[in-house]
């Protein structure tokens, strides 16, 4: 299941008159690209142009390409492209199992239970389905929020530097965890971080901003 | 696309709530205090309303009564929240503080008026507590209320308006951004050698005061303009500019009309003047304070303030511990000879008779408040989110929200009865309705745009990566995500429609009778003890109303819940 590219052309991100970055580059399904710079030099404004939930103030020019598909106009829920934060920013009115069946389409139907528990017991989590996710730690968070983001079927992921506030040993693992999941997806990727060891275990290219 | 042309629509209909009623009041006022009113036979525009409100004897006392009551009880409730605010800076106290008053809050008018009555009437529990002293036999002759200078008005003001001005200073304070920078700057001025007291004058109060300013003037905007304290405890010859007009309205000479129409005008002058007086006495006051700000001293107020802020805390523990105290037990008091401090035995013959009879106004109180208090949420909540998302149109909402608290309701309301009547002569609800909504939208509006500003909107585009429409993100994250806040708001409108009493009573042409109406007629009348039921009523059903606010979202929306049962 091999899913398109994601290409940039020449995209740029403008907070009123002023321009805050430009990037053209293509990312191959399954590779992450790492964007790095300074803090205010718009990484997090690029994600949110990619996304198509930049704020008012700010706007973007260029063009987005999933395939031969140009998403650049389309909203924000109908791009395909599954978001993660540095806050797992799990919906505290639900449950885990309810947060991974939110990501999923309506199609999923009455397999959607059997489907989240499967989920869940792939990556170690058996038997939280009921849990409310503030009892979880850090690093079950983290897990949690990508088997949502994947339940989703996105096109291409968007990471917001996903794995600064964990602690150094559940960064490490979280971070091998999730590169190895796009890479068995066959996802492309969007990485921002400061971190240097993401962008080395990232292994594509690096562009800095 | 649909979803975002409700949005659209539901901004434009809050605002069209917000000002349209005020300004058609406003307008329906003008024309017959320009002389326009057709039903008594004036066609053509003169100055006989004018000609018959300058014949008023007392006016200008009136006017004076108005303006002088609303600048003391203004400044002192302001002086009392800020020497709490200098004291209770940054100290755990302040938030046992805040819940100690917001119950005030949400206390009617009303209510506290007649209150306060009870305690300082001739025959009331004060004076009993103190004939002993005096060897007082009967009720003193003399009364501290309705005195001609107005005292009893501004102390039951300023009791009602200090917890306002206090919680609305502690949500500016709360401002994530702000408080960060200000305990931060409080520490440096400490490090600096400065009193935590000074530096809360120095540093917090210059930032506070400009965001209080509107607060300010809302407060000083009704505290000239209100009728149901002056009513109740403020002078009867003559009494504030508002209770005259009041009175001109609803006497059965209706030329009287013309003159109230006329008076109508003059009071929104009035409140006009209040809001200039206090202006320039800010103006004047502001070198002073700039150069107070730097004069080097470091210890301003280190005593004086704490001393102040202790008098202000137990001034308002004893009276409003006074206060519940009567009113039980004149609620439940069967014989009750002057000067005995406790009636002679207990009796629930009161309250079956006061429930008995409040059983038609309570289903209107609560039908009416359920009703506006939904409403107000639902144009509220379209209106934030049409705010949200997009640029919003032209002008700002938050400086409109101020309109309906700043323009003298005695003065729009009339108007706007009148116009009703020529659309609808019969119709009672729908007025009542309308007038509360525009009373109630503001406060809605302020206590959830809080709610909306703290909210996390990266929540929102998680949703919207994960496929989700923006309708689906509104009802499945938003709102759920928003539950307690939104019951909070939804029983300050309730709370807030339970104590209009001008607006009911002038809207629905006395026809509809609210626990509010009732109570204020109540305590007119001579049975004390029905009264204090009726009050107590009053009291209890806003605070139900925030009970179950804060018990609601314990249960639902909450899975932490659903795993212990």
């Amino acid at each position: 299941m091999k899913q398109p590219e994601l290409q940039l052309n020449d995209v740029c991100v403008y907070h009123d008159s002023r321009r805050l970055c430009q990037i053209s580059t293509t990312v191959s399904a399954g590779s992450i690209l790492t964007i790095t710079g300074p803090s205010g030099t718009g990484k997090s404004s690029l994600l949110a142009a990619l996304a198509g939930v930049l704020p008012p103030v700010m706007r973007m020019s260029g063009q987005i390409l999933l395939g031969d598909r140009d998403i650049s106009d389309v909203p924000a829920h109908e791009r395909q492209l599954g978001m993660l934060f540095q806050d797992p920013l799990l919906f505290e009115h639900m449950t885990v199992a309810q947060n991974i069946a939110f990501g999923m389409s309506a199609q999923a139907g009455r397999d959607k239970a059997l489907l989240v528990r499967r989920m869940l017991g792939d990556v170690g989590l058996e038997g939280f389905c009921d849990k409310p996710v503030q009892t979880l730690s850090g690093g079950q968070q983290a897990r949690v929020a990508l088997l949502r983001t994947l339940a989703s079927r996105p096109a291409a992921l968007l990471l917001d530097e996903p794995f600064s506030k964990l602690d150094s040993a559940t960064r490490h693992k979280t971070r091998e965890w999730v590169f190895d999941q796009i890479r068995s997806y066959q996802l492309p990727a969007v990485l921002v971080t400061h971190d240097e060891q993401d962008s080395h275990s990232a292994g594509g290219q690096i562009i800095g901003i | 696309m649909l979803f975002q042309r409700c949005l659209q629509l539901g901004w434009w209909l809050f605002a069209v709530v917000l000002v349209v009623p005020v300004l058609a009041g406003l307008l329906g006022m003008l024309l017959p205090a320009a002389g326009y009113f057709p039903a008594l036979g004036y066609h053509s525009l003169s100055t006989v309303a004018i000609q018959a409100l300058t014949a008023t004897p007392g006016l200008g006392k009136m006017v004076a009564l108005s303006v002088s009551t609303a600048l003391l009880s203004a400044l002192l409730s302001l002086a009392g929240c800020i020497t709490l605010l200098a004291t209770f800076f940054q100290h755990r106290g302040l938030h046992r503080l805040q819940h100690l008053l917001s119950p005030v809050l949400v206390i009617p008018h009303a209510a506290a008026a007649i209150a306060v009555a009870f305690l300082l009437s001739p025959a009331g529990w004060l004076s009993r507590l103190v004939a002993p002293l005096f060897g007082w036999e009967l009720p003193p002759a003399f009364s501290v209320l309705n005195d001609s200078a107005g005292m009893g008005m501004v102390l039951a003001f300023s009791l009602k308006e200090l917890p306002f001005l206090l919680l609305v200073s502690l949500g500016i304070l709360s401002q994530p951004a702000l408080h960060y920078t200000l305990t931060r700057q409080v520490a440096v001025a400490q490090s600096l050698g400065y009193h935590p007291v000074t530096a809360f004058l120095k540093v917090v109060l210059p930032v506070l005061y400009p965001q209080l300013r509107l607060p300010l003037l809302a407060v000083l905007a009704y505290a000239s303009a209100s009728v149901e304290i002056p009513l109740i405890l403020g002078p009867d010859n003559p009494p504030t500019l508002a209770v005259a007009i009041l009175h001109w309205f609803n006497s059965v000479d209706l030329t009287d009309r013309l003159q109230a129409s006329a008076g109508a005008l003059l009071q929104v002058l009035t409140t006009v003047a209040v809001i200039a007086l206090w202006l320039a006495g800010e103006r004047m006051l502001k070198p002073w304070c700039r150069q107070h700000i730097t004069n080097g001293m470091r210890s301003t107020g280190r005593r004086g303030l704490p001393i102040l802020a202790g008098m202000t805390l137990t001034v308002f523990g004893v009276a409003m511990t006074a206060i519940c105290a009567s009113l039980i037990l004149w609620s439940v008091a069967t014989f009750w000879p002057y000067p005995s401090v406790l009636p002679d035995d207990i009796t629930t013959i009161h309250w079956q008779q006061g429930l008995g009879q409040l059983s038609g106004p309570l289903a209107n109180t609560l039908v009416l408040g359920a009703a506006i208090s939904l409403s107000a949420i639902v144009l509220v909540v379209l209106a934030l989110e049409a705010g949200r998302s997009g640029p919003s149109p032209g002008f700002r909402l938050d400086s409109m929200l101020f309109v309906p608290l700043i323009v003298p309701g005695i003065a729009f309301l009339y108007g706007l009865v009148w116009l009703a009547q020529l659309v609808a002569p019969k119709a009672v609800w729908i007025p009542v309705y309308l007038s509360h909504l525009v009373y109630v939208m503001p406060y809605v509006f302020l206590s959830l745009a809080v709610a909306y500003r703290q909210f996390d909107t990266r929540y929102l585009q998680v949703a919207a990566s994960l496929g989700s429409s923006p309708f689906r993100v509104f009802c499945c994250i938003r709102l759920p995500m928003l539950f307690a806040p939104l019951m909070v708001a939804f029983a300050l409108g309730l709370a807030i429609s339970f104590s209009q009493y001008l607006p009911t009573l002038l809207a629905g042409g006395g026809q509809l009778a609210t626990l509010t109406t009732e109570a204020v007629a109540v305590s007119a009348g001579n049975s004390r003890r029905l009264a204090a039921v009726y009050v107590i009523m009053q009291m209890i059903l806003p605070l139900a109303g925030f009970i179950l606010a804060w018990w609601l979202p314990t249960l639902l929306f909450n899975p932490m819940i659903r795993r212990r049962g």
